[in-house]
């Protein structure tokens, strides 16, 4: 069985170039190639491929902050490809599979295919070390913002996507609830909801022992009965 | 009456001896806080002395004496304070004792105790932290009057018999009080008024070394040279008046001038065993006449006499020699000589001020060097990754692509040019960007609009490429959407102006590598034009950054 695999690089001519090595060892089969980590997310999050080739310098969001913004469970394997190796210390900081070098060569690229084979036969279990997520990502009509979690209220899920909100606006977010309960300080209070216990004013209990809480901004979310206690452990109430 | 004149006349006396006094080196240590042992020792013989010929001098009365005994022992209290007051005050009342006469006791005790009397005067001035009250003539006076006044009682006191006590006080009270209060307030006057003359010529030492740091501040800022040195030692010259003044480095004489520069050539060799005496040892060499002569070693006319040698000083280690000549029938001035040292000092630390702004400049040019050897990795592994890729389905632009990468390689090694025209420089700038181009394809689009009467003026080489790289690399290619440079060349206000935009407004100041090179080409315009021009950028967050490189209008011709 072919591995599956999905390219983010940035530069077109790098991404052809790879696709066409990959394919040559006629191991890979190359489910998509994007230009950036947003829609490389994308791609990870519908294709679920064995693993990644990952340029680290990307336009907006680095590799590392990518591999951030990811649920665990559907992180796939990691390989960086890059100009420079600079950063190879902090790619095998985050037990990245391997490091190619670009330009890539054939038999070094083999090489890589044979661990990966290895790995994901052996199903060894991947321990990446992944830093915490300090911004979140908010695309707009044709630019990403990246917002910092300290201002965030609460998130909020619904039919029509993930949205995340701070004094006075609403974000639209790539990321799942999931990721950024997993990734982040904030809290998980309700099936469709995540606080930032830094910004909670008030906790009101409810008769039905649910519960709602007031945000310093004048915002209400509310607090299943399913999360009330752990909610209370954390503010010490 | 009688008595009155004749103390009169002694105190003329005293006041000669004075003035004499205070023309001698001993004198000018009198000025100082506090005296030496040997320098207290000094004293106490002078005042002695003077003490001792007061009583000589007096005039004898009724088997006494008329005296101005009081004088040194009332001055060397003032200025000595009580030891030297007491002493003098004592040796001379011994000596007055052993003389004899019906107020032996009573004058010998009395002299001791005026001189007592006159160092607590000086204590108590010390204390109150008014030194300057002991030569007030107020002060002076009052002490002498107090202590005469007591030398009165205690005759009256002790000699016996009474009546003829009485009869002397009456006879010599007055002319002593007066005389000897007048004397020792015009003694300390003296005094005074000399020790003002020292402090004005301080004061015009002062500002004459002040008036030749002026002038020679900037001088040296190229280090020291035959044209430099002539400037300096042209300025000493004029701001002494000594009859000439000569600059040697360790090896040859840099610069000459004043009397005898006919045959003392600057660019000969160091021809005086003194100056390479003061070389060789580190040190200040005088020859006056009195502990040598000196004679010109070049030429037996040499109106030269008397020259000073003084060393140049930088970290310790002798880099050259300032000399001063005085002519034979003239003497040098003691204010030329410590100035002199003053100015060889000067001259050091502005040589040692000058070598740092030289070793300043030196560092901006091999940061540059620096930067320029410092291929941009990720430029050069990305570029070579994308022409392997190019290569497989357009071998012409490959081999296109190969041509820009080794012509903007060759650029980047060309370091010895300092200047480039406008066109050089777009050229090497165009290498850069076709590359980029094909890597970010769609993604980059570059605008010139550049004024083509510009193209031949010669700018600093490296002025705007690692600004355009910079554009790129920190604005551009962060960006998910088309990122746009612009670049423009053009006149304003006489200036030649160099604009390039961004539209990624991501520039941030901090002193990462980035930062650094934008640094360096503005470091080095100013350097090399001046404040009014370099470098500016200004960034609006997120919408674009505009990095502005002003220069003259002619650019660096």
């Amino acid at each position: 069985m072919k591995l599956k695999a999905v390219i983010i690089e940035d530069e077109i001519n790098a991404r052809r170039e790879l696709e066409f090595l990959l394919e040559e060892t006629g191991k890979v089969n190359v489910l998509q190639k994007c230009g950036n980590a947003l829609d490389g997310i994308r791609a990870i999050n519908q294709s679920h491929p064995d693993v990644i080739f990952l340029d680290i310098q990307l336009p907006e969001i680095s590799g590392f902050e990518m591999l951030s913004m990811i649920e665990i469970t559907k992180l796939p394997r990691v390989v960086f490809v890059t100009a420079y190796d600079e950063f190879a210390i902090e790619a095998f900081e985050n037990d990245a599979v391997d490091y190619l070098l670009k330009p890539v060569e054939k038999e070094r690229l083999s090489k890589t295919i044979e661990k990966l084979n290895k790995l994901i036969l052996g199903k060894t279990p991947q321990k990446l070390n992944i830093a915490p997520l300090k911004k979140i990502p908010s695309a707009g009509a044709n630019k990403v913002k990246m917002v910092d979690i300290d201002t965030i209220q609460y998130v909020h899920s619904d039919e029509t996507g993930v949205f995340f909100i701070d004094c006075d606006k609403k974000h639209f977010t790539e990321l799942t609830l999931k990721v950024l309960e997993e990734k982040t300080k904030l809290f998980r209070c309700h099936k469709q909801y995540l606080v930032n216990l830094d910004k909670i004013d008030e906790v009101v209990f409810e008769e039905n022992s649910a519960a709602k809480i007031q945000t310093n901004c004048k915002h209400l979310i509310p607090v299943s009965r399913h999360y009330l206690k752990e909610l209370k452990e954390h503010l010490g109430i | 009456m009688n008595i009155l004149i004749n103390l009169f006349k002694e105190i003329a006396v005293f006041l000669v001896i004075a003035y004499l006094f205070s023309k001698t080196p001993a004198f000018k240590l009198l000025l100082t806080r506090k005296f030496s042992r040997n320098y207290f020792f000094t004293l106490y013989v002078i005042f002695s002395a003077v003490s001792i010929i007061g009583t000589y001098f007096g005039v004898p009365v009724e088997g006494a004496i008329a005296n101005n005994r009081v004088i040194g022992a009332v001055i060397a209290g003032l200025i000595g304070g009580p030891t030297l007051g007491f002493s003098v005050g004592l040796t001379a009342g011994i000596h007055r004792y052993f003389i004899g006469g019906f107020t032996a006791v009573s004058c010998g005790l009395s002299t001791t105790v005026e001189g007592l009397l006159a160092g607590l005067v000086h204590f108590y001035f010390m204390k109150q932290e008014k030194n300057e009250r002991i030569f007030d003539p107020d002060v002076v006076f009052l002490t002498t009057l107090v202590a005469e006044i007591l030398q009165m009682i205690i005759i009256i006191a002790i000699s016996r018999p009474i009546d003829r006590a009485i009869e002397l006080v009456e006879l010599i009270a007055l002319p002593m009080i007066i005389t000897n209060s007048f004397g020792a307030t015009l003694i300390m006057s003296l005094f005074r008024d000399q020790r003002y003359n020292y402090d004005k010529i301080g004061s015009a030492y002062s500002k004459q070394a002040l008036r030749i740091a002026k002038k020679i501040l900037g001088v040296l800022s190229k280090g020291l040279s035959q044209s430099s040195a002539e400037k300096i030692a042209n300025i000493i010259l004029e701001e002494t008046n000594v009859a000439a003044v000569a600059i040697t480095d360790r090896e040859n004489i840099l610069a000459f001038v004043g009397v005898g520069d006919d045959h003392h050539k600057p660019g000969n060799q160091i021809a005086s065993e003194y100056t390479r005496e003061a070389i060789a040892e580190n040190k200040i060499v005088f020859i006056d006449g009195s502990n040598g002569s000196y004679n010109c070693p070049l030429s037996g006319d040499c109106k030269l006499s008397t020259v000073l040698v003084v060393p140049m000083r930088v970290n310790e280690e002798v880099i050259g020699t300032i000399k001063l000549y005085e002519l034979k029938n003239k003497f040098f001035l003691k204010i030329n000589e410590t100035l002199g040292e003053g100015i060889a000092e000067l001259v050091a630390n502005q040589l040692i001020a000058a070598r740092y702004e030289y070793q300043k400049n030196m560092l901006t040019k091999s940061e540059l060097n620096l930067i320029q050897a410092k291929i941009n990795p990720h430029f050069l592994f990305n570029s070579i990754n994308t022409i392997i890729a190019v290569s497989r389905w357009n071998a012409d632009k490959a081999r296109d692509l190969l041509m820009h990468l080794s012509n903007y390689f060759r650029k980047n090694l060309k370091r010895n040019a300092n200047l480039s025209t406008i066109k050089e420089e777009l050229d090497h700038v165009n290498s850069y960007l076709e590359i980029e181009k094909v890597r970010f394809q769609d993604h980059l689009k570059i605008f010139f609009d550049i004024d083509k009467t510009l193209l031949d003026v010669k700018i600093p080489t490296f002025t705007f490429q690692p600004i355009v790289e910079n554009a790129i690399k920190h604005g551009v290619s962060k960006l998910l959407n088309n990122g746009e440079v612009r670049i423009k060349i053009f006149r304003n206000n006489g200036n030649l102006q160099i604009d390039i935009e961004d539209n990624g407004g991501l520039y941030v100041e901090k002193n990462d590598k980035s930062g650094l090179g934008i640094k360096i080409v503005d470091k080095r315009i100013k350097n090399l034009v001046g404040n009014d021009y370099g470098v500016n950028i200004h960034c609006e967050s997120d919408t674009r950054t505009v990095a502005t490189i002003l220069l003259p209008g002619g650019g660096m011709n």
